[in-house]
């Protein structure tokens, strides 16, 4: 288990002030983290831009040393025995960089091999077995140069877990990958928490990965957590609200206020779009009001393209409490 | 612990000569270049009179110019290679490998050594074929004995895998590489006395020439191969370059420890 207690990190940052003169900026990049990542679970880290994201996963790898804080890796201290530590982890970032290009692919992960002092025999073993488990293992004598964008991404994949690390940090692993692709890197990476029991810390832009992989979140805003739990916990957090999307032929201005009488009720919020053929009508309310409005629709005669009840998002979740936390 | 360094010796040393070697072209490009400086210094030196010189540059004359120039090349081509490894290895950087090769446990140490070992056998075997074929066709080269060859062989090697290891630790930290590169191709032939002997050289520029440990090279090679000098008279020189070349590991490994302390506080891995 990873455990992370009070972890922070400041950068200080120069700023030219003139041709002489340069002022001194601290920025808090992560302000006392605490959090947990389980064997064989995949915890999410989210946050917009600059949350401090990557600072953190760059700490737990022992890139960056905390400013205050530690974190305790399998009774490990990350200040203290950075180099034990270093063995049981690995880090996957997505993007095309952290490979050599010009080596084959079964010749990169030999490479990696040996810098970790994996025995021979077991690194000729592994590195099959790997190649197998990415689905590289027919093209490992091609120079990495002529793999596709997905078949690089898979051999960083390959790469992360050439020490059999216990935990994997994976920064945007999906990064500018066709939806196909990145569905099936998806799969290996359940497949490493659930088979394979590795321990997952993974930070995405694509809230639906999020939600599809991830057991339990942190959501980080400017540095702070600002909220944890699963998916579902952290919609119902700030999403008491319901979401109605509603497709008619025509929208009269009746009906309109009609229906924004309902939303004024509802302390909720209305937006219509009309276009050539139908209008769009995007309704948010605190309460459930469907019945009320679809009764209003057959009333008016309105002939209903669409009608859905939507559970609130996760990425609805975050912008939210980012916004909140703004506000504060 | 000293089984791994090793390991990540050669596992460096291999990668290196994997990425650079991709092409038979590069076999080519490697013997063409150096020959084609060799012969313009040659033919520059060619029309004058080299006797004229002999108050300051004993040994040297009309006879033996080619081998003078030959050694100077050679060693230049050790040294010289070096400074274009290196500046290949900042791409480390650049690539995000360097980020990898400090998430491992290995010797940060063992990797700019395997880069230079690998840096300076791949680029200089063809150009010494080349100037031992030019040594027999001439014939003025002067055999020192096995000893006195082995010396001269590892004063060349050893400080130029020192060389190595600081330029792949200095090019690796450095935001702006063209500088360090401009800085220290072009000067190190000019100042390491490659094609005009250090000697005649105005103060100023002795002083120059000595900041690289090619100058020490060169002259001791000169010394042992054109002059004939025994041992005892080369002590002197040979306890110099020992102590240029432990310094240059000595600042290497600093750096090194600086690059990584200054990149964990402040998530930047250029270092100046």
């Amino acid at each position: 288990m990873i455990k992370t207690e009070g972890l922070s990190k400041t950068y200080v940052t120069k700023i030219k002030k003139g041709l002489f003169h340069k002022e001194k900026k601290k920025v808090e990049a992560v302000q006392n983290l605490n959090m947990v990542i389980n064997k064989g679970k995949i915890t999410g880290l989210l946050g917009i831009n600059g949350a401090g994201k990557t600072t953190t996963i760059k700490m737990l790898s022992t890139l960056i040393e905390p400013t205050k804080g530690t974190a305790i890796i399998d009774d490990l201290d990350l200040k203290k025995d950075a180099n034990e530590i270093k063995k049981k982890i690995n880090m996957i970032a997505g993007g095309e960089r952290m490979l050599y290009w010009r080596l084959t692919g079964k010749e990169n992960l030999w490479y990696y091999g040996q810098i970790y002092n994996i025995p021979k025999d077991i690194l000729i073993k592994r590195i099959n077995k790997l190649l197998k488990l990415v689905g590289l293992f027919d093209d490992k004598d091609t120079p990495v140069e002529r793999y596709s964008k997905g078949m690089k991404q898979r051999l960083q994949i390959a790469r992360g877990l050439i020490n059999d690390p216990t935990y994997i940090f994976m920064d945007e692993p999906t990064l500018g990958l066709d939806a196909p692709i990145a569905r099936d890197l998806r799969e290996y990476v359940k497949k490493l928490a659930d088979e394979e029991e590795k321990g997952i810390l993974l930070t995405s832009h694509y809230m639906n990965e999020v939600e599809e992989l991830c057991d339990y979140i942190y959501v980080l805003d400017n540095g702070i957590l600002i909220a944890e739990g699963s998916a579902k916990e952290l919609a119902l957090l700030v999403n008491d609200h319901k979401i109605l999307r509603i497709e008619i032929d025509e929208l009269s201005f009746e009906l309109e206020k009609a229906i924004n009488n309902i939303c004024t009720q509802f302390s909720g919020e209305v937006k219509y779009t009309r276009r050539e053929q139908h209008a769009e009508i995007y309704l948010t309310t605190k309460e459930d009001v469907s019945t009320s409005i679809a009764t209003l629709l057959t009333q008016y005669n309105a002939s209903i393209k669409k009608f859905l009840s939507e559970e609130p998002k996760l990425e609805d979740t975050i912008i939210s409490l980012a916004r909140r936390e703004k506000n504060v | 612990m000293y089984r791994f360094f090793w390991r990540v010796v050669k596992a460096e040393a291999l990668k290196k000569h994997r990425t650079t070697f991709h092409s038979k072209l590069v076999y080519f490009s490697m013997l063409i270049w150096p020959i084609l400086t060799f012969a313009v210094a040659y033919f520059t030196y060619k029309p004058f009179k080299l006797s004229a010189g002999a108050e300051k540059v004993g040994y040297l004359n009309d006879n033996n110019l080619v081998i003078f120039i030959l050694i100077g090349y050679i060693a230049h081509m050790f040294f010289h290679s070096l400074v274009q490894s290196a500046w290949g290895f900042s791409s480390e950087r650049f690539w995000g490998t360097l980020e990898l090769i400090y998430l491992s446990p290995a010797s940060r140490l063992a990797f700019v050594l395997g880069n230079a070992i690998s840096s300076l056998f791949e680029n200089v075997w063809l150009f010494i074929i080349f100037a031992i074929m030019m040594f027999q066709f001439y014939g003025e080269l002067y055999f020192p004995g096995i000893g006195l060859t082995v010396i001269g062989t590892i004063t060349l090697i050893i400080p130029a895998i020192a060389w190595g290891m600081f330029l792949n630790a200095l090019f690796l930290f450095s935001r702006d590489t063209r500088i360090l590169f401009t800085i220290l191709e072009e000067p190190m032939e000019l100042f390491g006395g490659v094609k005009l002997p250090v000697a005649i050289f105005p103060l100023w520029a002795k002083i120059i020439s000595y900041i690289f440990p090619l100058t020490y090279s060169i002259k001791i090679l000169r010394r042992i191969f054109l002059k004939g000098e025994e041992l005892v008279q080369l002590l002197p020189i040979l306890a110099l370059i020992s102590l240029v070349t432990l310094i240059m590991i000595i600042i290497t490994i600093l750096l090194l420890k600086s690059g990584e302390k200054y990149a964990k506080k402040t998530g930047n891995m250029a270092l100046f």
